[in-house]
């Protein structure tokens, strides 16, 4: 079983999009400073799921939420949830790097000035500090006044986790960070990944089950909108309890 | 085209992997029906003192030891081109210690073809000693091995775990019989070393197969049973 501190935690938690059900009953618990990866195919609810976790969903419409999604013991859907911060905990990356056109300095820079930090040398030393934690800092140090855009997409892609890492979350959702991205890329990421997990809580949805299998502590496994199977990695890939995440992460369906 | 896997898991859709892991369990099942004809043979050429058979044994083992390699080179394709995971990960590493150990039990079998020749002026000590009989009750043990490759039925593991324990517990009480006879009677001390090696060779096949059982028992619920008494 899963043993540790625990960040998330739903009970019950259905989702409706204008009606329709898409998340079934979900009760989780995911612990902090871990890596969670959601699997299943398609259309399982993984990513509205994630999704919900910062409440990336209000901005659908005719969303609907029933049941309890609690960060740190409070529930993110009470009515005096600022939601504004709510994101600052809960940080977001996606499948495709989506940079400001703007310089790499600025991008990072970006979140820390609408917060209010204006001083240049403290901002400076959080650009920096977010760019090495994010294991671009090196590779961009001597141009960081250049656009972001002139960049590689795995160095985008990098560059989207800096800037999410620099108002300083304690959550990173991450949608397929590195689905879009060549082998090398990707393996950057996912070194990235593990190295994060000491000091944020990582969940992270990916179609890519060696990835899933390689960086994750633990993984849950959709299907249909319900969670089927939420284990240590280690057991979920040697020997699932239910035959649906066998079948599917042995490419029987999916 | 013979769908071992597809049997063994009761599974209805077919994956284009499934061909190559039918190849696998077609190829460790035939393995395992020649190595029990190997050891059929040279318990029969033991007890019969037929030489050709032995040199037959001697000469098959060739068989063993090509399918051996292949079984490797098989389970080692899979490993880079497929990434198995769950029950075909856990398949494919019990099919690798599987051969492992069926090559073993051959090369016992050639080991056994081997000492039939000096032992032929001492049949009656031969079976006074009971040697014969338990050459086979072990083939017999082997015969359920090959049931429970082909079925992957646990209870068949767990007949093999039980019997295969009590006849090592048999063979153990014959060679101290058999160092008897050696302090007593010094002319017999050659043939006697001899079938000090032929009851090690049948005690190590039952460990053998119970290694087979415990590895079975691995795919189909994810178990890990070895090393079970001492734990």
């Amino acid at each position: 079983m899963i043993m540790s501190e625990n960040k998330i935690h739903t009970e019950n938690m259905f989702l409706y999009y204008s009606g329709k059900m898409a998340l079934n009953n979900i009760s989780i618990t995911i612990p902090e400073k871990k890596v969670t990866a959601f699997i299943g195919p398609s259309g399982c609810g993984k990513s509205t799921f994630l999704r919900s976790l910062n409440r990336m969903n209000d901005l659908i419409d005719g969303v609907r939420i029933d049941g309890k999604v609690m960060i740190d013991g409070v529930n993110i859907y009470d009515k005096n949830i600022d939601v504004v911060n709510l994101r600052k905990k809960v940080g977001m990356v996606f499948q495709k790097s989506n940079p400001f056109a703007k310089s790499i300095y600025e991008n990072v820079a970006y979140g820390p000035k609408i917060n209010g930090v204006n001083d240049k040398s403290h901002l400076d030393e959080i650009v920096e500090t977010a760019l090495k934690n994010a294991a671009i800092w090196e590779e961009v140090k001597d141009r960081l006044g250049d656009s972001a855009l002139g960049l590689s997409g795995g160095q985008q892609q990098r560059l989207c986790i800096a800037r999410t890492l620099a108002v300083n979350p304690e959550i990173v959702l991450m949608d397929e960070p590195a689905s879009a991205l060549d082998p090398l890329s990707t393996a950057k990421i996912e070194e990235l990944i593990v190295q994060l997990k000491e000091k944020y809580t990582i969940v992270i949805v990916t179609h890519n089950m060696q990835q899933a299998a390689r960086i994750s502590d633990n993984t849950a496994f959709f299907y249909l909108g319900e969670l089927i199977e939420h284990d240590k990695t280690k057991k979920i890939f040697t020997n699932p309890d239910k035959k649906q995440t066998e079948d599917y992460i042995t490419g029987r369906f999916g | 085209m013979i769908l071992n896997y597809l049997i063994y898991l009761d599974m209805e859709n077919y994956r284009i992997f499934d061909s190559e892991l039918d190849k696998l369990a077609h190829k460790v099942i035939q393995m395992c029906s020649q190595v029990n004809l190997q050891l059929i043979d040279v318990v029969l050429a033991l007890r019969t003192n037929d030489l050709k058979l032995a040199k037959k044994v001697i000469s098959d083992d060739e068989l063993i030891n090509s399918l051996d390699v292949k079984i490797d080179k098989l389970c080692q394709k899979i490993f880079a081109l497929q990434q198995p995971v769950a029950t075909d990960l856990r398949y494919i590493i019990s099919s690798l210690k599987i051969n492992n150990d069926l090559e073993r039990v051959g090369d016992h079998a050639t080991n056994i073809a081997k000492r039939i020749e000096p032992l032929q002026d001492y049949k009656s000590l031969v079976e006074e000693l009971g040697i014969y009989e338990i050459g086979q009750k072990t083939t017999e043990l082997f015969s359920k091995v090959v049931d429970l490759v082909k079925s992957h039925d646990l209870a068949i593991a767990e007949t093999i775990m039980e019997e295969a324990d009590a006849l090592k517990d048999e063979c153990k009480q014959i060679a101290a019989k058999v160092l008897e006879e050696m302090m007593h009677q010094s002319e017999v001390v050659v043939v006697a070393t001899n079938l000090l090696v032929i009851i090690n060779i049948f005690e190590r096949i039952s460990s053998y197969s119970i290694n087979i059982a415990e590895s079975i028992t691995f795919v189909v619920n994810g178990e890990i049973v070895k090393h079970r008494k001492q734990q």
